[in-house]
């Protein structure tokens, strides 16, 4: 196993190697640079003085010089300062934004989880009933319904008419920090994200358990009288969950993507929001460093689902 | 347990959940202290994340809040007006402007003086700083002190745009700020943790890409402001704060035409409507080789219904220009309206050998507006330019992918561009991307102009620094950019702001760049 995990790890350093070329390369592809992105276009501004700007940060260098000068310092932990927000170092301010990322993100994964899997087992046990079909379209809707118009149609609809939880932000400007406030906060976009994933976990947990209730174990199961109740919970639901942990691990990759969209929106201080931010103003300091960090992420916890996955099927050797 | 029992055990566990989490309530904001809290940095005229004023394009109104110029513009944008300047007086050769200043205190309790002013204006004409002033305020040649209310400021030629760009440039405390190298000013941490103005509000806090708080300044020299905070909440989108304000979070915001309108008729806010002092034109690029011919820019103007367009496009909110100017004192009488005739385009277009020159190959139309409304009115202009042969193709990009592709010397990237550039309150706006000493890398020409009489036009109005006969000079700008149309100028379309009608004597106004104005935030209150 550590020989597995050793190797794994060595495969996702060279993997984020990759990702920080493609990414450099990329940047520079599109056009405008930090100081492009400065100027208003319908304000008159002296092209001279932003030329200055530009030497000044080095954007004037070859790219390869610009490059290594940056993947030289990111390896001693130097991630540089931000252009756009006046020098704030890049390294603490994207930290900061991973909190809210993870807690947006995993309130999001906790809730389509949850709802997805006692979804999926209802839908199971009531295959072909009314109850079956009913959750089985909503997951349908769930699922092919995009992440931005979810999170549109959900702002208006529970921020705007109903007012049952705030337009934006995690906290309310000025107001001390409580835990109800945060959660009022969370509570509409963890929910809106969870919408997607949850419909993919109720659709597999739906197959999966119906596979495993016609095994013969479990009908074994049910002959030496155990209640229905304990065949379930005991026999089929963990086997049946095994696919469903695949596919929650697997789609960490997503979620973050989702949680971009939702931060957009509903203004949460994650790493989302600040990426777009950093994106439309070419903050290539902070894009670099959010994109490593990232991608540590997708490739950790992946690293960790395959482990999971093996802790819970013994039959399973990693290799 | 029954598998039924077992399934309702489920159920009920989930709508519990959902229960519990609908009907966490929502906090209403702390109501012990009077605050407004509105998106003062949404739109085109904010500008998010900077609190360095020396480094700002946009974002003036809320700068102002905190910071004072030594002038202002005053709210209906009309004219300049003292601010921590109390009066100014410029010599017969338009050379000396001597300001006195006003008593007043910084945040910090030190005392404002002449040494400030000295200090910012040096601070601002030195690009070691960061500073985006520093060409601007190239014409500074001395700056003395006689003593501590007294200002002198000679310039080394008339510039007439001078006050227009002092009222931008934010007095900075010389004894908070004289320590830190020039060079590393614009990066230090001190504009967004302790930033020190004279404004009638003093900075709190910045919580990253969430908001600004500031508190009342006590002390301030025109009494203590009514509201206790102000709090400049920051959005993704206008969109979002749009939401936000129908939600009652926020008590106002800059809005798009089309959000605007759906606030008519409601008692609850009330609709600011505002010249945007941006001109829209249609960009030829003069390196392109295609707009040589005055015949075919002519007919570009003759083959758009832009009364059309300001009717249904803009909901007649928009007014229609014919050169760089729409305010009547710099429009002379009897120019060239250019009225919508698609025969006459056609027959211009045949004359001027279009065909030969482009025919109907497709001619590449960038812009860095993204909004639907202006969606709509290139696709529109897109079919009307179809109509008498020219074949446009429109492509919008970010600002920043914008600005790299047009500041290029790529000409086949941007043969033709949908643009706005500021056109007042200062007229000498325009200066900046017409005059051909004004060419990329050391002005923002870029549409790379190059006409002698325009160029001349515009010298002699910059030149002028005498009101009254300043007028007659733009009126001459206005005259040659008509007939030999440098850009194809369209409108000057109205902006919006909502405010929530519990705001009692807010002034806000959509200048460009956000001003600043005389706005007089230590007026705002709520009513009870």
């Amino acid at each position: 196993m550590l020989h597995y995990i050793l190797r794994r790890s060595a495969v996702g350093l060279l993997m984020l190697l990759a990702l920080t070329v493609l990414i450099f390369g990329m940047l520079r592809l599109a056009p405008g640079d930090p100081i492009d992105a400065y100027i208003n276009p319908s304000v008159p501004m002296s092209a001279s003085d932003l030329g200055a700007l530009r030497v000044r940060l080095g954007l004037d260098q070859p790219l390869p010089v610009q490059y290594f000068a940056w993947l030289g310092a990111a390896v001693t932990g130097d991630f540089g300062y931000s252009i756009q927000r006046g020098g704030e170092p890049v390294l603490p301010l994207v930290l900061g934004r991973i909190g809210p990322t993870i807690l947006l993100m995993f309130s999001g994964l906790l809730i389509a989880t949850v709802a997805g899997i006692a979804a999926g087992i209802i839908s199971a046990v009531r295959r072909n009933q009314p109850t079956d079909v009913g959750l089985s379209v909503l997951a349908f809707v769930g699922i092919s319904s995009p992440a931005f118009l979810t999170a549109l149609l959900g702002l208006y609809i529970f921020a705007v008419m109903l007012r049952w939880a705030p337009a934006g932000g995690m906290l309310t400007p000025g107001a001390p920090f409580s835990l109800t406030d945060l959660l009022a906060h969370l509570i509409l976009p963890a929910s809106l994200l969870a919408i997607g994933h949850g419909a993919l976990i109720m659709r597999y947990m739906r197959s999966s358990l119906l596979e495993v209730l016609s095994q013969d174990y479990v009908r074994t199961a049910r002959a030496k009288g155990v209640t229905e109740f304990w065949v379930i919970v005991k026999h089929a639901v963990r086997n049946a969950l095994l696919p469903v942990i695949t596919l929650i691990g697997s789609t960490i990759g997503i979620a973050i993507g989702g949680a971009i969209f939702i931060e957009s929106i509903f203004d949460w201080p994650g790493m989302g929001l600040l990426m777009v931010n950093a994106v439309l103003r070419r903050d290539y300091p902070v894009i670099m460093c959010a994109t490593l960090l990232t991608g540590a992420c997708v490739i950790i916890v992946n690293l960790l689902t395959d482990i999971a996955y093996a802790a819970v099927d013994p039959r399973i050797k990693v290799a | 347990m029954h598998r039924r029992n077992f399934g309702r055990l489920l159920a009920a566990m989930g709508f519990a959940l959902a229960a519990a989490t609908a009907m966490t309530p929502a906090p209403a904001i702390a109501q012990d202290a009077k605050t407004i809290t509105g998106g003062f940095d949404v739109g085109p005229g904010g500008f998010p994340g900077n609190f360095n004023p020396l480094t700002a394009t946009a974002g003036f109104t809320w700068l102002s809040t905190y910071y004072e110029p030594l002038v202002i513009y005053s709210a209906d944008l009309s004219q300049i007006e003292g601010a921590l300047a109390s009066e100014h007086t410029i010599s017969e050769d338009s050379l000396t402007y001597t300001f006195n200043l006003v008593e007043a205190t910084w945040h910090d309790g030190e005392p404002f003086t002449s040494a400030d002013v000295k200090f910012t204006l040096e601070l601002a004409k030195n690009a070691d700083s960061g500073s985006l002033f520093a060409a601007r305020l190239a014409d500074i040649a001395s700056i003395e002190t006689p003593d501590e209310r007294t200002v002198v400021v000679t310039l080394s030629q008339p510039n007439s745009a001078f006050l227009s760009v002092l009222a931008q440039v934010m007095m900075l405390p010389e004894h908070a700020l004289a320590d830190i190298h020039v060079a590393e000013i614009a990066q230090n941490d001190w504009w967004s943790t302790e930033p020190v103005g004279t404004g009638p509000f003093r900075f709190v806090q910045y919580v990253s890409d969430q908001y600004v708080e500031l508190a009342a300044f006590e002390d301030y020299r025109e009494g203590r402001p009514k509201v206790d905070r102000l709090i400049n909440r920051y959005f993704a989108n206008p969109a979002a704060a749009v939401a936000a304000l129908k939600a009652g979070e926020i008590q106002f915001t800059f809005a798009e035409p089309d959000d605007a309108k759906t606030f008519e008729g409601n008692d609850a806010f009330r609709v600011i409507e505002g010249d945007s002092f941006v001109v829209n034109y249609i960009g030829f690029n003069h390196r392109s080789g295609l707009w040589d011919d005055v015949r075919v820019r002519q007919a570009v103007m003759h083959a758009i219904d832009r009364e059309g367009i300001v009717a249904s496009l803009f909901g007649g909110a928009a007014k229609l220009a014919n050169c760089g100017y729409v305010v009547p004192q710099f429009v002379p009488e009897g120019i060239e309206p250019y009225a919508y005739d698609p025969e006459k385009a056609r027959t211009l277009l045949e004359e001027a050998g279009w065909a030969e020159i482009n025919g109907d190959a497709p001619i590449s139309w960038l812009t860095y507006y993204n909004t639907p409304q202006v969606a709509n009115v290139m696709a529109a202009i897109q079919a009307m330019l179809a109509q008498v042969g020219i074949n446009v193709v429109p492509r919008a990009l970010d600002t920043p992918g914008y600005n790299g592709i047009v500041r290029g010397e790529n000409w086949q990237d941007f043969p033709l561009v949908y643009a706005g550039l500021q056109n007042g309150p200062n007229p000498a706006s325009l200066n900046v991307g017409l005059n051909a000493a004004q060419l990329p890398p050391a002005g923002n020409n870029i549409m790379r102009v190059e006409m002698p009489d325009l160029t001349a036009a515009l010298d002699g109005a910059m030149a002028e620094t005498d009101p009254v006969a300043a007028e007659a000079k733009w009126q001459e700008v206005c005259r040659v950019m008509n007939a030999e149309l440098p850009w194809g100028p369209m409108w000057v379309a109205s902006r919006y702001g909502v405010v929530s009608s519990d705001l009692v004597d807010f002034v806000w106004t959509p200048a460009p760049g956000g001003g600043p104005f005389a706005a007089h935030p230590e007026d705002w209150d709520i009513a009870q």
